[in-house]
């Protein structure tokens, strides 16, 4: 009865000990995520500015037109198309629509 | 016997007071000394940092990011740890783009720690950690990024170099948007490093609030681009758009010429960053006959087809003149506001009395606050009528002797549109918290009606007027119905104190379309060289802008062929 004490009292020291030494290695690797962490969120916002200020509208028109030489879509070049549940205009109608707005648009 | 036992006596009071040293010692310490050894100890093993959440993001109302926090590195030097400074800054200058003798004088310094250089490139930073430096250190600090550059400038305002507020909506929700600051232990080993947070329970400092505007960044673009290009071409001094929505009062753009960009504000002075559109008063000239005719509609002592005089565009009113751009006869009310006779204006001032319009400005909003969320704006100047010379109610109603904001001016036009309600301008549709649930909702507030219904439909019709037959045909936008109304006003010279003839504001007020609005806009150009009417400097840019950001918001022209998509 009196070594099984000994022993069960050994055993609560080393896993006392073994407890306090993983509690810092666990410290050191939370440390470690920690900054890596932060290096990431770091990264990440530095991304978003740059993606942020490559999606500037200024910047786009100037690819736009500069780069790609678009214009701005002249009358009647531009259909405004609304969702409907139901048909409002048949289908043949709007092929005509479309070839007519098209026509203005080139000319 | 005797001596052994008197030697182990002497033994034993030697232990004794062996251990009574040691007792002693220990009470001291455990004891007497604890609390201070504790302290000392905590010292060494512990440290307290203060850490403080990142400042809250701008974004538009499609959540287009306007303004945000980066980390970058600032660099500073120990002088004191320094053997060779001007080795040093021999290796720094190339790094930091700064002149090699200013680094050396910073280090030269008898002081344990100087800045170099704060908040620069995170470029910068990496070369400078593969230089390794001795007593070169670098710390990390939050940087505000305006990564639209110019774009919206004069709303968002600027951060100064702690971080804070300092113009615009970063000045006027500093509350909201700066993060919390937080102190926080941390345990440290033999070498310094940070092993965990004493007790586990470290918590990261909330991040500011962040900021969702009412500003739509294509608006806003489309309106900076137009008003740079007008007031290039018009040689003017300075220009102001806002574009607003007359139903709820939210401001979809506010443009200022000319711009700046609030990454690089160290070399501007006030002057460049000021918020033209609430901070600066000017007498709005014919604009303000919208007000006048809206009175006078309310109070029916004018109907749109009563008739006028003109004069023959000369009229004497207390020993002053007043002209008409033409010399013009009898007309319609509706005609005198389309031709905007200035004549005409003023004998519609003088039915109503000075009473009934000084009611009607305050009505609209003139001589006080509009209230918007926005640092700096001012009252504008409305005297009361017991100051009025004798020709102010002339005056006034042709919009001379009265200083008004851009502001408060297309709000006031914006309350035609919404059917004669006027709404409070703002913003900042939302104030989210880090977690992005909704802190803070504005919900458009209505000031008060300022006239009928009827009065408001009835003046929309004279004002299209403006547009189709008046003065204002330039703002004309081909398959919309626009109302709206020009204005030219003389700026007084501070020179002579008189009206100059050299400088003027050319404006252009109004709504589109005009059977159901969707934007208020005003255009005001100062000091434009050459042909100065509010009809030829500013109606065009309305037109532009308008026709633009209506294509963009999708409002179908009168003449458009619409499709409807069809669920297959």
């Amino acid at each position: 009865m009196k070594s099984v004490a000994i022993i069960v009292g050994v055993c609560l020291v080393f896993f006392f000990v073994w407890e306090r030494v993983d509690i810092v290695r666990l410290g050191y690797h939370i440390e470690r995520l920690k900054a890596q962490k932060v290096l990431l969120e770091r990264e990440r916002d530095q991304l978003q500015v740059k993606v942020s200020a490559l999606m500037a509208p200024e910047r786009i028109a100037k690819v736009a037109t500069d780069k790609l030489g678009m214009v701005p879509p002249q009358q009647g070049q531009v259909l405004i198309v609304q969702p409907r549940q139901a048909p409002t205009v048949p289908l043949e109608q709007v092929r005509i629509a479309r070839t007519v707005s098209m026509g203005r648009g080139e000319r | 016997m005797g001596p052994s036992r008197g030697r182990r006596y002497s033994l034993l009071l030697l232990m004794l007071a062996g251990f009574g040293v040691i007792l002693f010692r220990l009470v001291t310490l455990q004891v007497l000394q604890a609390a201070e050894l504790t302290a000392r100890a905590d010292r060494q093993h512990q440290k307290s940092v203060t850490l403080e959440g990142a400042r809250g993001t701008v974004t538009d109302r499609h959540g287009k990011v306007l303004a945000m926090n980066v980390e970058v590195p600032s660099i500073f030097g120990v002088p004191t740890s320094l053997d060779n400074p001007a080795n040093a800054a021999r290796f720094l200058s190339p790094v930091l783009h700064i002149r090699r003798e200013e680094i050396e004088k910073k280090l030269r310094q008898d002081k344990h720690f100087v800045w170099l250089a704060r908040k620069v490139e995170p470029e910068q930073g990496h070369r400078l950690e593969q230089l390794s430096i001795d007593g070169i250190g670098m710390v990390m600090e939050g940087r505000r990024f305006y990564p639209k550059g110019p774009l919206l400038a004069h709303v968002l305002g600027f951060v100064g170099m702690d971080g804070v507020g300092l113009e615009g909506l970063e000045r006027r929700y500093e509350a909201q948007l700066h993060g919390e600051k937080r102190m926080t232990i941390l345990q440290r080993d033999a070498l310094g490093r940070t092993v965990f947070p004493k007790g586990l329970r470290e918590q990261v400092p909330a991040a500011g609030h962040a900021l969702t505007l009412t500003i739509d960044e294509v608006i806003q673009y489309i309106a900076e681009k137009e008003l740079e290009e007008a007031v290039d071409h018009s040689r003017a001094k300075s220009g102001t758009i806002i574009v607003l929505e007359p139903q709820s009062g939210a401001i979809l753009a506010m443009a200022v010429s000319p711009r700046f960009d609030p990454n690089a504000v160290a070399a501007l002075t006030a002057d460049r960053w000021r918020n033209r559109a609430l901070t600066d008063t000017y007498e709005p000239g014919s604009t303000m006959k919208v007000v006048v005719a809206a009175a006078a509609l309310e109070e029916r002592t004018m109907m749109p087809g009563s008739m006028l005089f003109g004069e023959n565009g000369r009229m004497t009113i207390a020993n002053t003149t007043i002209h008409d751009h033409e010399k013009l006869g009898w007309m319609t009310f509706s005609q005198m506001i389309q031709k905007s006779s200035n004549i005409g204006a003023a004998k519609t001032g003088m039915l109503l009395g000075e009473q009934r319009l000084y009611r009607y400005l305050q009505a609209f909003g003139f001589g006080q606050r509009t209230d918007v969320d926005l640092p700096g704006e001012v009252a504008g100047l409305l005297k009361s009528p017991r100051e009025w010379g004798r020709r102010s109610l002339a005056s006034i109603s042709m919009g001379q002797e009265v200083g008004v904001t851009p502001l408060q001016m297309v709000s006031a036009v914006a309350a035609i549109a919404n059917d004669g309600v006027l709404m409070k301008p703002y913003v900042v549709a939302g104030v989210r918290d880090q977690k992005g649930q909704l802190a803070k909702e504005t919900i458009p507030q209505v000031k008060r009606r300022v006239v009928s219904s009827v009065t408001a439909r009835t003046l929309t019709t004279i004002l299209e007027g403006v547009v189709t037959d008046g003065t204002g045909t330039k703002a004309a936008i081909p398959g919309f119905r626009v109302a709206g109304k020009t204005g030219t006003a003389q700026k007084v010279d501070p020179r002579t104190g008189a009206y100059s003839s050299a400088l003027s504001i050319g404006s252009f007020v109004g709504f589109v379309p005009a059977d159901s609005p969707r934007l208020a806009m005003i255009v005001v150009i100062d000091e434009p060289q050459g042909e100065a009417w509010g009809g030829v400097v500013a109606a065009p840019v309305f037109r532009r802008v308008g026709e633009q950001v209506l294509t963009y918001l999708g409002v179908s022209r009168d003449d458009q062929v619409k499709i409807a998509m069809v669920a297959p």
